[in-house]
């Protein structure tokens, strides 16, 4: 199996000196294309910071991150952007859509910044949506849509540009049951065709379902095991 | 920067999602440019209108005055200085003394205040002369002293009831001497305009009469204290006047002395017109004041645009929006604003130009059109264009360096 992610001895240190904040304590973890990896932990144990390193939002204080073969712990601002844009497709908790734009265009968001035309994008936005069963609700506006539909479109706007990993951070964390079956669903559908997710949860029941989970507490990783299926 | 049109797109975007918001912003930048525009349109209106109202007067004609002392010195302009200006000075088409005599006469329309300028048939080069009857008196005429004279025609009227008085004797009195002039020619006179008066109430009745006609009422005609020279449109005043006094003090061996001064047309149009631009320059500094007051209410604007979209900021970063993508859409916001702002403004200034000017017209008798000058145009749109990006930037920069991670976790 092909190594996506490879994080070595990575550390994450807020407010260095007395007060300092160890969020992320010496971790390392490989992650193999085709994945579906689950990083469990409750508030405060570091998963978000892990996160915010694994997609790119932020540097870590040492160790190192190869994405994708790339290193992409020392890099810039910039070189961040384009690789979030190219490798990733985020999965947020509050869905993250903007409000003023409709499903289709905030679909389109990233292959706007990823500089793809107007017809091309147009075409993978509709697509995205159709895979995510979103087809009839594209002119609809966040505000006009139920949660679940709010996050299958924020799932279409991950995979539109069929990015490598997608990342999911509490994807289900702010809907109800039914809802959050039927995104965990397009979750696994999108493992068995073979791509990458990484879902952050701090919910037992949710990381069952991927295929394995890693356990973080204090900033360490204190699990690493494979479910049965 | 391939993206451009999506940036501006985006901006567009979210100017017409709120409406109200982007109105009031623009307002400042309408009310500024509107002004400035008003203002040197009705400026630049109100120069034309003065200019050609005073270009009818002639502007070629140039003022020669004799100072005090120069009667002394026995530097008066003399028939012969006359001569040498007209003949040896380029750009000179007439010149003639300026005399005048008051006198009285009586019609049976009663008794009139008479005002004579005496001067050479050149006098007709002044004022764009429009002979209406007959025709004016001549050279032969000024060389022997007859008494022949040009009216207008409302004189005409005021003394014998119309203008048909080609051939008519006026009967003037002049210092106890009474003597007749016989009219010659009717012109036509000139109607009084909102900045060029001509005639008055109770003014007396004018006559043009050759300088050498005075003699027969006891006057020397030999030397005068002033004198007209008329200039061609070529001729530059200035020039023209810097002749006429070197030729005048070479010929009174008076160089140096200051015993002449001149006073041209085109140096008063100058004057006029440097005052107007003054005073237009000065309102439209303050109307531009208001134009930079807009601008900080764009970027007031703009600040809490940032502010409130600070998550929406965090979004298309993580999406994988790059400093610059962020920093060009605020300032595509911003510039919008501005320049759509500019452009009512634009519209509004003009109208505001046509309805003042209309309004002005209307008070003062001229005919006064906007001055639209292509370049105050062009001036005003990238004026509010580079206001827009000025103090746009600030904020721009402000949304585009936000952290995603921090942008993300606000509400």
């Amino acid at each position: 199996m092909e190594t996506l992610i490879k994080v070595l001895d990575m550390c994450k240190i807020y407010n260095p000196g007395e007060n300092e904040v160890r969020a992320l304590d010496h971790v390392s973890l490989e992650i193999n294309r085709g994945e579906f990896v689950a990083i469990i932990g409750h508030s405060g144990s570091g998963k978000s910071t892990l996160m915010n390193m694994l997609g790119c939002l932020d540097v870590p204080t040492s160790g190192s991150y190869y994405l994708n073969g790339k290193d992409v712990s020392m890099m810039k601002d910039n070189q961040l952007s384009e690789i979030r844009n190219q490798e990733i497709g985020f999965i947020f908790q509050g869905f993250n859509l903007i409000a003023n734009l409709n499903a289709i265009e905030n679909v389109e968001l990233p292959l706007i910044y990823r500089g793809i035309g107007k017809r091309e994008r147009h075409r993978l936005a509709e697509e995205a949506l159709k895979k995510v069963g979103l087809e009839k609700r594209m002119g609809h506006r966040p505000s006009e849509m139920s949660g679940g539909q709010q996050q299958r479109a924020a799932i279409a706007r991950a995979i539109a540009a069929e990015p490598p990993v997608i990342l999911a951070d509490e994807p289900t964390g702010n809907l109800d049951s039914a809802s959050t079956q039927e995104i965990m669903e397009i979750l696994k559908g999108l493992h068995r065709a073979g791509r990458s997710v990484i879902l952050i949860t701090h919910d037992n029941e949710i990381a069952a379902q991927a295929k394995r989970v890693v356990r973080i507490l204090d900033g360490r990783i204190v699990e690493d095991y494979y479910n049965s299926e | 920067m391939g993206n451009m049109m999506e940036y501006i797109k985006m901006a567009f975007k979210n100017i017409t999602a709120n409406k109200g918001r982007s109105f009031l912003t623009m307002l400042g930048i309408i009310i500024g440019i509107a002004s400035v525009i008003m203002v040197m349109s009705v400026g630049d209106g109100t120069a034309n209108a003065m200019n050609s109202e005073v270009a009818d007067l002639g502007t070629g004609q140039i003022n020669v005055y004799c100072s005090d002392d120069s009667i002394n010195a026995e530097a008066w302009i003399t028939p012969e200085d006359l001569q040498a200006v007209r003949e040896r000075i380029e750009g000179v088409d007439g010149a003639t003394p300026n005399d005048g005599s008051s006198g009285s006469t009586v019609t049976g329309k009663g008794e009139f205040a008479v005002q004579l300028s005496g001067g050479t048939e050149d006098i007709q080069k002044s004022m764009n002369y429009n002979m209406k009857r007959g025709a004016y008196f001549t050279g032969a005429d000024v060389e022997e002293g007859n008494r022949v004279c040009v009216i207008t025609d409302n004189d005409a009227k005021r003394l014998f009831g119309s203008d048909d008085v080609v051939g008519m004797d006026i009967e003037v009195t002049i210092n106890n001497i009474t003597g007749s002039y016989r009219i010659v020619g009717v012109n036509q006179q000139k109607e009084n305009s909102g900045f060029v008066s001509y005639t008055y109430e109770g003014m007396p009745v004018a006559l043009e009469v050759p300088y050498t006609s005075f003699e027969s009422f006891g006057w020397e005609s030999d030397s005068f204290y002033s004198a007209v020279v008329f200039a061609n449109d070529k001729a530059s005043g200035e020039e023209v006047a810097r002749d006429i006094i070197h030729l005048l003090e070479t010929r009174h061996q008076c160089a140096g002395e200051d015993y002449y001064q001149i006073q041209s047309f085109q140096d008063m149009v100058a004057e006029l017109n440097g005052m107007l631009a003054i005073v237009t320059t000065f309102i439209s500094c303050v109307a531009a004041i208001s134009l930079i007051v807009g601008g900080i209410g764009v970027m007031n604007i703009m600040l809490v645009s940032v502010t409130e979209r600070t998550r929406e900021i965090g979004i298309r970063k993580s999406l994988g929006a790059k400093t610059s993508s962020i920093l060009m859409q605020f300032l595509a916001e911003a510039a919008i604003l501005t320049i759509v702002g500019g452009i009512i403004g634009i519209l509004l200034g003009l109208l505001g130009a046509a309805g003042a000017c209309s309004l002005m017209s209307a008070s003062m008798g001229s005919t006064i059109h906007p001055g639209i000058k292509a370049s105050t145009i062009l001036g005003a749109t990238l004026f509010s264009c580079g206001i827009g990006v000025f103090f746009g930037i600030y904020p721009a920069r402000k949304a585009a360096k936000l952290s995603p991670i921090e942008a993300l976790r606000r509400n």
